[in-house]
């Protein structure tokens, strides 16, 4: 154990001088005592004359130079195993649940570790079903893969991470890990309320360093919930789920204190370790032959810019990427997935089968048409079109509203209960609008229901309603 | 060199009128190294400032023991004593004067390095803390915003010019913090929570610092109580509840601040502590809001805390933080508060000016990295805290201006992703009279639902779908010439819904009248009044309803919510009304022909 001093404090990031060059190493973790209570920094740079650089993970207020700071030659560690499940943590994997303290003797693993090695690496190339039509049917996710959630803000990333969870965490029969970094408070509190509720709350532990901690929290919280993660696959070798909302505001953290470490800016601003340090998380979240970690990740792509550093480096670690665009959630169509700008790596037909392969693709492809011929819908009419050209708008039309899907985590706002469609039916359905034995029903049939008998029932209905309206 | 800077350092200083006695001065090393674990050398400097006393200055830190000194001690104990205590004083000041001794504190020195663009740097003050106000000569304020080795640098609540180069500074031992208390309730302060309004000094309760940790996770309960605006826009399909942060987003000129005003006047009654908070503006527009809230009784329940644009920038930093912890007084005695910040991208402004001024490097738009920090940390300690922590909540309202529209923009989209959802006004719509000018397809509340009474939710049951479907009709139709009469139909009633939802200013609606316009519209009633006339129709119809129906308005005030038989015979009275409407114009187109 050894002691140091502040010497500089400028925001997050402090400067403490060791003396007789006993310097803690970078990544170790620092402690100062403040008022009473402990703070935590972490070693980021030796800046010469004995003195490292670091970040807090708290709030800078009240401290003063000339503070001392010990090292005891560790760096953050966290709580891992069984005792962590049912459990809510901060980044320093302290339980904020309210409950008893993790007991000494559990085990706890430093938050930095090394990615598996090349020869540990596991393909993925089995798909996960998660019951939401445009997903499985456009964007199949890979069992032990790396899926990203695109969009804005306020398009509905949260929502649809929490419908997967709803879907996918409580079907699967391992453990989940889900990871706030940066997001509302209001929401780990709604997550928190729901989990134990349905009672998955006992096969998932919550971490969260949400946005009103300070940047040093928002950019160690996401491996403090992975290194949980890690530890269910290599040594218990279990296929874990890991939830991540937002990967984003890591980079954005990173960023927050990179000017005030004397780093260079880079483009638009961010830190020029930005794409070093996606990797390092990235590579990181992977599965291994020991055991898988299937992930999902929100990415919040700012001022709706899909070019922005963050996402742009954030889209080559990812396995599948589902795009969510405003422009899909202004028309009401939930999830708001941009069909055409969303993709996945296993659609291919040795994956997912042959039949799958060429529905998904013709669904593709009278969307495609469809866009094209928009423009000279707007110029011309409708009426100016080829016949063949008619039916492609129509049957696209229905295929837009079948893409839409009532959600379970939706119901309090959408007054509509949320539907779990199995990927076959989903693969029927669009296989039955593309061939055309569709085509007789009405477009509004097609929105916000589950299968394509659903569709026909509804198309029923609407008929009943308006002969009775007729009569009256 | 080295033993000359030695010397300096061991050095220490007596001033005062008269030379001490070598005895004297024995005294004062002997404390000296004592106190320091130091030899010191005594220098006596002669100084005819302070009759009666002496002043000693060992490094940065300063013993005063002049008559000005002493008196200023002793006031400071009774100003504690009558802080504490209210009523009868008399006799504890009588026994703190028998007690009080004057002591010899030790006080640091700072000294004043640079100076200019509201930012001062200082050497000395080895012990001032992070986020530590500093007291300069002259009375400015300054908060520590950088500790370096050998200096430090703070933002000046005040005129830089009234600060020199050599002047003194002093360690005040407070953060940044702003007076707390019930007497606040009325008063327009500034940022330091200083009465500007001119009706005299305000009794606080405590001292609360501008940045306090947001509610926790498990501190917090879901948003579930609403918060009624008296707008029937966004009453019926963005209901806000207590607790939420709801963005209030559009370009200048478009209603903003007006919706954000006739919601605090909705409060009225209601129990609801509300604080303004103007950052940037114009000193008069304030001040005419004031007067405007004065008028119409709301200020018995409103705090204004104003940091107006000559206001030097640290003060438009701090007072959303300060108004902030305002309400957090409220809240945590289980109150429920609703907080408004005019606007927050005037405050990334200053905070952009503070942050270049301090050389940390510009990222997007030139905004340093951590702005989106800076409002995330502002807007999450608005919560609706765990019945365990007192249930109370504070509702936010913060108000961003955009340029031409354009929501995308990097702090618009920042604060929409901090937000529980937003109000998007638009200027085509408020110039063409469409006022609240809300856009009902971009504006969402993610959580009030949950929020609004049952009553509400049934009577606006299908309303933002129709409106949407009117929409696309409009769109679909603005080019044809013939239109059926299915199609005109329905588009006479999509105006005539977008008619209802027009509302005046300072005109608020009660939940009754809310239920009754849109049970009505929503069926039809008014499908063949004159859409200039739906505002003085409705306004009779609800008045009809509520003497022939009183049984309705008592059963929604009663239960929340809106039983079949009082649907219909709501239904019943407006068609009744109709009839009677319809009878009364009948004539007079006769009587002008």
């Amino acid at each position: 154990m050894t002691t140091g001093k502040i010497v500089e404090i400028s925001g997050p990031v402090v400067d403490v001088q060791f003396e007789n060059g006993q310097i803690p190493k970078i990544r170790e973790a620092l402690t100062v005592s403040v008022e009473g209570k402990q703070r935590v920094m972490e070693v980021v740079e030796h800046i010469g004359g004995d003195t490292v650089r670091c970040v807090m993970l708290a709030e800078s207020e009240h401290l003063v130079r000339g503070m001392e700071v010990t090292a005891d030659g560790k760096g953050i560690t966290v709580p891992v195993g069984t005792c962590t499940l049912g459990r809510m943590f901060n980044v320093l994997g302290e339980p904020i649940d309210g409950g008893a303290p993790i007991p000494d003797t559990e085990k706890r693993w430093e938050i930095h570790r090394k990615a598996p090695s090349f020869e540990d690496q596991r393909p993925a190339v089995e798909i996960l079903e998660t019951g939401i039509k445009v997903i499985d049917l456009l964007v199949p996710y890979p069992k032990g893969g790396k899926i990203g959630l695109f969009g804005g803000a306020g398009v509905g990333k949260t929502v649809l991470i929490q419908e997967l969870i709803h879907n996918v965490a409580m079907e699967h029969g391992g453990y989940s890990i889900f990871t706030g970094v940066g997001e509302r408070s209001r929401e780990g509190n709604d997550l928190w309320t729901e989990m134990r509720e349905s009672g998955v709350a006992d096969k998932t532990a919550l971490v969260f360093g949400q946005m009103n901690e300070s940047p040093g929290v928002r950019m160690r919280v996401a491996l403090s919930g992975l290194t949980m993660a890690e530890y269910f696959r290599d040594e218990e070798h279990k296929d874990v789920l890991l939830f991540i909302d937002n990967i984003f505001r890591f980079v954005q953290a990173g960023s927050e204190v990179s000017t005030l470490l004397g780093r260079m800016p880079s483009a638009v601003g961010y830190q020029p370790t930005l794409a070093s340090e996606m990797g390092s998380l990235q590579e990181r979240i992977t599965s291994t032959r020991s055991g898988s970690v299937t992930s999902v990740q929100a990415v919040y792509v700012p001022a709706d810019d899909l070019t922005d550093p963050a996402p742009a480096t954030t889209f080559s670690h990812l396995d599948a990427m589902t795009v969510l665009s405003r422009k899909i959630a202004e028309q009401g169509i939930y999830p708001a997935v941009d069909p055409l700008a969303s993709s996945s790596r296993i659609l291919e037909a040795d994956i997912v089968g042959e039949e799958h392969y060429e529905v998904a693709r013709k669904v593709q492809e009278i969307l495609q048409k469809y866009n094209e011929l928009q423009d000279i819908i707007a110029i011309l009419g409708m009426d100016e079109l080829s016949d063949e050209d008619k039916l492609t708008v129509t049957r696209a039309r229905k295929i837009q509203r079948f893409l839409s899907q009532p959600m379970h985590v939706a119901e309090k706002f959408t007054g509509m209960p949320g539907i779990y469609v199995p990927l076959a039916e989903t693969v029927r359905g669009f296989k039955a609008i593309v061939d055309g034995l569709m085509d007789e029903y009405p477009e509004a049939a097609f929105y916000n229901v589950g299968t394509i008998d659903d569709v026909v029932k509804r198309a029923a209905q609407m008929k009943a309603e308006e002969s009775a309206k007729e009569k009256a | 060199m080295a033993d000359r800077k030695t010397d300096r350092e061991n050095q220490a200083f007596l001033y005062s009128a008269q030379k001490p006695s070598p005895a004297r001065i024995a005294q004062f090393t002997a404390f000296l190294n004592k106190k320091y674990q130091k030899e010191y050398t005594l220098v006596w400097v002669e100084d005819h400032s302070m009759p009666g006393g002496f002043c000693l200055k060992a490094g940065s830190d300063v013993y005063n023991w002049t008559a000005e000194n002493r008196l200023s001690q002793l006031q400071e104990s009774w100003d504690t004593i009558a802080a504490q205590n209210s009523g009868n004083v008399i006799p504890l000041l009588r026994d703190s004067l028998k007690t009080w001794t004057p002591e010899a504190i030790a006080e640091e020195l700072g000294t004043v390095r640079t100076v200019g663009d509201g930012i001062a740097t200082v050497t000395g003050l080895d012990s001032a803390a992070y986020g530590e106000i500093l007291l300069f000569d002259g009375g400015v304020r300054g908060m520590v915003q950088e500790l370096r080795r050998d200096y430090l640098g703070c933002i000046l609540f005040g005129d830089d010019a009234e600060i020199e180069e050599g002047s003194t500074v002093r360690r005040t031992g407070k953060t940044a913090g702003v007076p707390v208390g019930n007497a606040f309730v009325g008063r327009v302060i500034n940022a330091l929570g200083a009465p500007i309004d001119g009706a005299g000094p305000i009794k606080a309760d405590g001292y609360l610092p501008v940045e306090n940790p947001a509610p926790g996770i498990i501190d917090r309960q879901p948003v579930n109580k609403p918060m009624e605006t008296g707008l029937l826009a966004i009453d019926s399909m963005f209901p806000i509840g207590r607790g939420q942060r709801e963005l209030i987003i559009g370009d200048r000129q478009t209603g903003k601040t007006a919706i954000a005003l006739d919601t605090i006047l909705n409060q009225k009654g209601k129990d609801v502590i509300c604080i303004y908070v103007a950052i940037g503006q114009k000193a008069s527009s304030v001040a005419q809001l004031v007067e405007n809230l004065r008028r119409r009784g709301a200020m018995d329940y409103t705090i204004v805390v104003c940091a107006t644009a000559s206001d030097a920038t640290p003060m438009q930093y701090i007072a959303p933080y300060a108004g902030t912890s305002i309400g957090e007084y409220f809240m945590h005695q289980g109150k429920d508060v609703l907080i408004v910040y005019d606007d927050l991208s005037k405050h990334a402004i200053a905070y952009r000016e503070l942050s270049l001024l301090l050389e940390r490097s510009p990222g997007r738009e030139a905004y340093p990295g951590d702005v989106f920090y800076l409002h995330s940390r502002l807007l999450e300690r608005s919560a609706h805290l765990s019945d365990a922590c007192g249930g109370g909540s504070m509702t936010a309202l913060p108000i961003v201006e955009t340029q031409g529209g354009d929501i995308s923009a990097y702090i618009p989209t920042n604060i929409i992703s901090i937000t529980d959802g937003q109000l998007f006004l638009e200027s085509d719509l408020f110039f063409s009279g469409q006022r609240p000018a809300v856009n009902v397809g971009l504006s969402v509340s993610r959580v009030g639902g949950d929020a609004q009474t049952k009553a509400m939710k049934k009577a606006a049951g299908t309303l933002r779908l129709e409106l949407a479907q009117y929409r696309e009709m409009e769109v679909f139709t603005q080019f044809a010439s013939d239109l059926d009469e299915a199609t005109q139909a329905q588009l006479t009633y999509g105006q005539g819904l977008m008619q209802m939802l027009r509302q005046k200013q300072y005109h608020p609606k009660s939940q009754f009248e809310q239920v009754v316009t849109l049970v009505a519209a929503l069926g039809h009633v008014m499908q063949e009044v004159p859409r200039a006339e739906i505002g003085s129709f409705i306004d009779g119809m609800t008045a009809h309803v509520a003497s022939e129906k009183s049984f309705v308005r008592q059963e929604i005030a009663r239960t929340g919510d809106l039983s079949a038989e009082s649907r219909s015979a709501i239904l019943a009275a407006a068609k009744d009304y109709l009839k009677q409407w319809k009878a009364s114009r009948a004539p007079q187109p006769k009587a002008a022909q």
